[in-house]
């Protein structure tokens, strides 16, 4: 076993951040907010479309491959900037101060919107484009192939929870979101635009969840149904992180990395139980997940 | 004249299936998903959404399915046992999750259907994994019918158990116990005050709501002959919470309404367009901003509960 | 009075909801008049329609409801088998159709799952025009349609119902295979590899977590054990259909180093799969089993010395299907049409569509030139024997099929971009299958390795 341990940890590290951009966007949006997007995961699909297109546009044109990254990050700007602004102002903006019953539903009635409008854009076929993947090539560890994109994946996911937090703390936007966070009344009062925020930090939000989407096609195939998984386990990762808490995004994607791997290590049977159990767990135990709390509002 | 419009729109109903043949199975599955939907309207009243419920109504069907297996063949008995396990597991689920409020309960009822789900779609052993099982036709009060009778028969019996239901919630929620909800949801702690215990009364109406979930899981599976992991899955219950909120939880007929609009609109969509969760995504929102009461504010003269 | 005003009325409005919903499948007047009447006329006697039980005149059109996966992952197989049923009906009508009568076609998409498949064959089925159902692609499917073809007495054949589960209890009336089931078909996977790699230790399998995925696991590891006891199974994996991701699974199998991977992963799963495993050396460091590998060669680049098959014996390029002109001229039509050649999906639907036009054909033939009911259709393919694109296929008495079975390995072939099937075996079908009744498991278990010496070798189907 011990020789496996080793693969163990990548895989984890790998799968836990393919899960994390779609996690983090959704908490992040949560916190500022306090809406929960249950069409997040649609935003994660429809990044991994608008992706996998550009990429295939490159490769038939034949131009210089190593376009295909730059398209990547690029998908995921162009879907943040044309959906972010949309969505907020049009339908999220409505809901503030109502009910969570209205919220959860107006989203809900936005994800059944954007999974029939996907299938009319981009069709219903299984699509993909493997050339970032195919350009990085791969290396052994502890006698196990591995791509370097997968590595490359998980210095990406590093870099957004670095960079998060740098941006919340170190940047004059993230003490006014910070502001925002903690008292909204106050911050308005002392002549913050909230309306601005919620808009930023919204289409933030999108642009993590549709560059999670971007990231992933690459190593897989892309099709309708995508976006309802992709929901809910970000939904149950950030709801172990603690909704609203970005490093607690990225240590609940390690758990449910990390479950999911030994389950299918050691118990392939459950591997799909593996991360809810996690949540429910974690949720019956601290129902505001590992690093949220009721009272103080953090991000 | 309330009476005698909800008077006509059974009779309609009753009548249609004679008349398009085809409709029976929509119109039956419409009112198994109207007692799941019920289900969600009771909790919603209290303020409390669960995108969880579905797993109450696939726990049933599985029930109906694994007492099938285990020899039982009456219709009868099969609806009463699987319905008494819906409730049971509502009872259990619910002693942990009415501690919780707002988006902390919807996020944990959906973290254990998911559990649900997840297991019932990888015990293949047990549950047949995303097969899922088969749902044979009972006998009806000992009487083996074949397959088309046994539809209709199981049709009018979800007519007349809607009719039955319906009115026994409507009285639920006419009591105390039923009005202590709407109290829940505009101040939960004047409730507690008056010494009413507030979980008490969420964990009755929690009961309730995953038995009507369990009886509309029970039917489905009997109109369906079949029951899938996909039951419990949490798009479905976000449906559910749709179906409610589309009809109203102003009243008993809300769900009902909300159920039948769905499925016959759906029968008429998927001929037509391919653009089917358009629709209702669409009509969902334009619902909830300018009808907050749902269809059934529209048939309702007082003021009905809203979300 | 009342009562039956309004009833009127109501019956009026869905009937002509019914003629608009018909429209857009282009059928004409008359048909639309024949379904107002009948509703009204149903309404009238309060009778519910039925299949009328005596043999009728022909009438203007023959429906076909197919099912099969047209989106999400698993249309990647689906769709070959619909765009083949297109061409194939266009073919029949272009020669006036199955016996006179033109055949229209209804497609329901199997993606929206078992409540929604088994609403939409009854709609299908209440309408006496539709005759015939060719369904279904997911043997999840194929078994939830089973009882309801039975309990509807509609003929019903499984274009792709391969799981021996489906015919099991030999009761079936209408339910027809004109396909080999798991049980044939992966025990050829088991013969051929222990033929080409007879040392073979270790197997890891890797399936979809369906029926279709733990049946065919269980049948080639007992199969397996029956010819060669020392065998070990040292890892079974079981992803959810529809699966985007594999790198866990990839890193779990190279871990174990088995000597053999076997999958029988289909549709996007498998291009997925393939497209993970193949930068991870798994297709170096192990000999890989792809049970449906031949559906992916033209589409994502699979090494040499894959052992690949097609369920049966539906391979386009076999010699058998090289000597027969309708065959060529089959494949030629449909790479013209679809861009790419056809894959066993699309041969088994072709074969499906010529087995119902030869039961229309043998049951006029009974009846004296009558146009057949539903249960004179079903009597008709009962014992049948259908010369097919590739093959034969022979229906039993329970109604299962026999088919040959094709496996080979994958190679590079100077006259394709793609990689083909070579060192070819051809498995007679009824060599591999149980008698009629017979449990599949305890039948295979009495095999041993003199059965498999008996059998025809690689590389003998040239």
């Amino acid at each position: 076993m011990s020789n496996a341990i080793i693969p163990l940890l990548l895989d984890s590290l790998a799968s836990a951040a393919l899960i994390f951009f779609a996690a983090v966007g959704l908490t992040l949006v949560f916190s500022v907010l306090r809406v929960l997007n249950v069409a997040h995961g649609s935003l994660y699909s429809i990044g991994g479309y608008v992706a996998a297109s550009l990429c295939l546009f490159i490769a038939s044109r034949q131009l210089n491959p190593y376009l295909s990254f730059a398209a990547l990050l690029f998908s995921a700007v162009f879907v943040a900037a044309i959906f972010g602004p949309l969505i907020e102002r049009s339908l999220v903006r409505w809901t503030y101060g109502k009910s969570e019953a209205v919220q959860i539903l107006i989203t809900f009635g936005l994800f059944l919107m954007l999974e029939d409008l996907q299938r009319m854009i981009f069709g219903v076929q299984s699509f993909y484009e493997d050339a970032p993947m195919r350009l990085l090539g791969t290396l052994t560890i502890g006698g196990v192939v591995y791509l370097n994109y997968q590595i490359l994946l998980i210095g990406m996911a590093l870099l957004v929870v670095i960079s998060l937090r740098l941006l919340v703390n170190h940047t004059r936007l993230g003490r006014l979101i910070t502001a925002v966070v903690t008292d909204r009344e106050m911050a308005q009062s002392i002549g913050i635009d909230t309306n601005r925020i919620f808009i930023l930090a919204f289409s933030l939000g999108v642009f993590l969840a549709a560059l999670g989407g971007a990231l992933a096609t690459p190593t897989s195939g892309i099709a309708p149904g995508l976006g309802a998984d992709t929901m809910v386990l970000a939904f149950a990762v950030a709801a172990i992180g603690g909704l609203g808490q970005i490093e607690g995004a990225a240590v609940a994607s390690l758990i449910v990395g990390v479950a999911r791997v030994l389950a299918i290590y050691l118990v392939p049977s459950l591997d799909a139980v593996a991360p809810y159990a996690a949540m429910l767990v974690v949720l019956l135990i601290r129902p505001y997940g590992l690093f949220g709390s009721m009272t103080a509002r953090r991000i | 004249m309330r009476t005698i419009v909800a008077a006509s729109a059974v009779l309609i109903l009753a009548v249609l299936p004679v008349a398009a043949p085809w409709l029976q199975f929509v119109l039956t599955l419409a009112i198994a998903k109207g007692f799941a939907a019920l289900g969600v309207a009771v909790l919603l009243r209290a303020g409390l959404i669960s995108i969880g419920h579905a797993m109450f109504f696939a726990a049933s069907a599985y029930g109906v399915a694994f007492l099938a297996r285990a020899g039982i063949n009456d219709l009868g008995l099969l609806l009463i046992l699987s319905v008494l396990a819906a409730a049971l597991l509502g009872a259990i689920a619910g002693l942990f999750l009415v501690r919780y409020r707002a988006i902390f309960f919807a996020m944990l009822n959906l973290a254990v259907s998911m559990v649900f789900y997840a297991l019932c779609a990888k015990l293949y052993s047990v549950t047949g994994g995303t097969d899922g099982m088969t749902v044979p036709v009972p006998a009806v009060f000992g009487v083996v019918l074949g397959e088309p009778t046994f539809k209709s028969v199981l049709f009018y019996i979800s007519l007349a158990l809607m009719l039955l239901v319906g009115l026994a919630i409507q009285r639920y929620l006419n009591s105390p116990l039923g009005h202590a909800l709407a109290a829940v949801h505009s101040n939960e702690i004047r409730l507690e005050y008056l010494g009413i215990p507030v979980w008490a009364v969420l964990l009755v109406a929690y009961v309730v709501s995953a038995a009507l979930a369990g009886l509309g899981g029970a039917i489905a599976g009997f109109a369906i002959g079949r029951v899938v992991p996909d039951f419990a899955f949490w798009t479905a219950s976000g449906h559910l919470v749709l179906i409610a909120v589309l009809g109203g939880i102003g009243g008993v007929p809300g769900a009902f309404i909300g159920a039948l609009f769905l499925e016959l609109l759906h029968s008429v969509a998927v001929t037509v367009t391919d653009a089917w969760n358009l629709i209702v995504g669409l009509t969902l929102i334009v619902v909830i901003m300018f009808l907050p009461q749902g269809f059934y504010g529209l048939f309702s003269r007082k003021e009905a509960s809203s979300l | 009075m009342t009562f039956k005003g309004i009833s009127i009325v109501v019956a009026r409005c869905l009937s002509s909801f019914d003629l608009l919903c018909r429209l857009d499948r282009g059928l004409p007047q008359s048909n639309l008049r024949l379904v107002v009447d009948g509703l009204v006329g149903a309404l009238a006697i309060g009778v519910v329609a039925t299949t009328p039980a005596a043999a009728q005149e022909k009438p203007s059109s023959l429906g076909l409801g197919i099912f099969t996966f047209t989106s999400g992952p698993a249309a990647a197989y689906g769709m070959p088998g619909k765009n083949a049923a297109d061409l194939m009906i266009d073919e029949i009508n272009a020669k006036g159709g199955i016996e006179g009568v033109p055949v229209s076609a209804t497609y329901v998409d199997e993606a929206q799952g078992a409540q929604g498949v088994i609403a939409e064959y009854r709609r299908l089925a209440g309408d006496a025009k539709n005759q015939v159902m060719i369904a279904a692609l997911s043997s999840a499917n194929c078994l939830a349609l089973a009882p309801l073809a039975e309990q509807l007495e509609v003929p019903t054949v499984g274009w792709n119902c391969d799981t021996h589960q489906l015919l099991m209890d030999g009761k079936s009336k209408y339910v027809f295979r004109p396909n080999g089931n798991t049980v044939p078909e992966f025990i050829a996977y088991a013969i051929y590899l222990l033929e080409r790699k007879p040392d073979v230790k270790t197997v890891a399998i890797i399936n979809p977590d369906y029926a279709f995925g733990h049946d065919a696991a269980k049948i080639f590891t007992a199969a397996l054990k029956a010819l060669k006891p020392d065998v070990e199974i040292v890892a079974e994996l079981y992803p959810k259909l529809g699966s985007p991701n594999y790198q866990t699974e990839i890193s779990r199998l190279t871990t174990v180093r088995p000597d053999v991977v076997f999958s029988n992963l289909w549709g996007a799963d498998l291009e997925n799969f393939v497209r993970q495993a193949t930068p991870r050396g798994l297709f170096a460091s192990s000999q890989v089993v792809l049970a449906l590998g031949e559906t992916v060669l033209q589409r994502v680049p699979l090494p040499d010395g894959v052992i690949v098959g097609v369920l049966g014996d539906g391979w386009w390029m076999s010699p058998d299907a090289g000597a027969n002109p309708e065959t060529v001229k089959f494949g030629g039509a449909y790479k013209a049409r679809f861009g790419e050649y056809p894959v066993f999906p699309s041969i088994k639907m072709a074969n499906t569509l010529i087995y119902v036009k030869a039961a229309y054909k043998a049951a006029m033939q009974k009846n004296g030139g009558k146009w057949p009911t539903r249960a004179e259709l079903a009597d008709a393919m009962k014992g049948s024997t259908v010369a097919t694109l590739t093959g034969t296929a022979q229906t039993r008495a329970d109604n299962d099929g026999l088919v040959d079975q094709i496996v080979g390995v994958t190679v590079k072939t100077p006259a394709q971009q793609f990689p083909v099937i070579g060192d070819m075996v051809r498995y007679k079908g009824d060599s591999l299958m149980p008698q009629a009744g017979q449990d599949p498991l305890a039948w295979i278990a009495t095999l041993n390795p003199e059965f498999a010496k008996s059998l025809p070798k690689p590389g003998s189907y040239k």
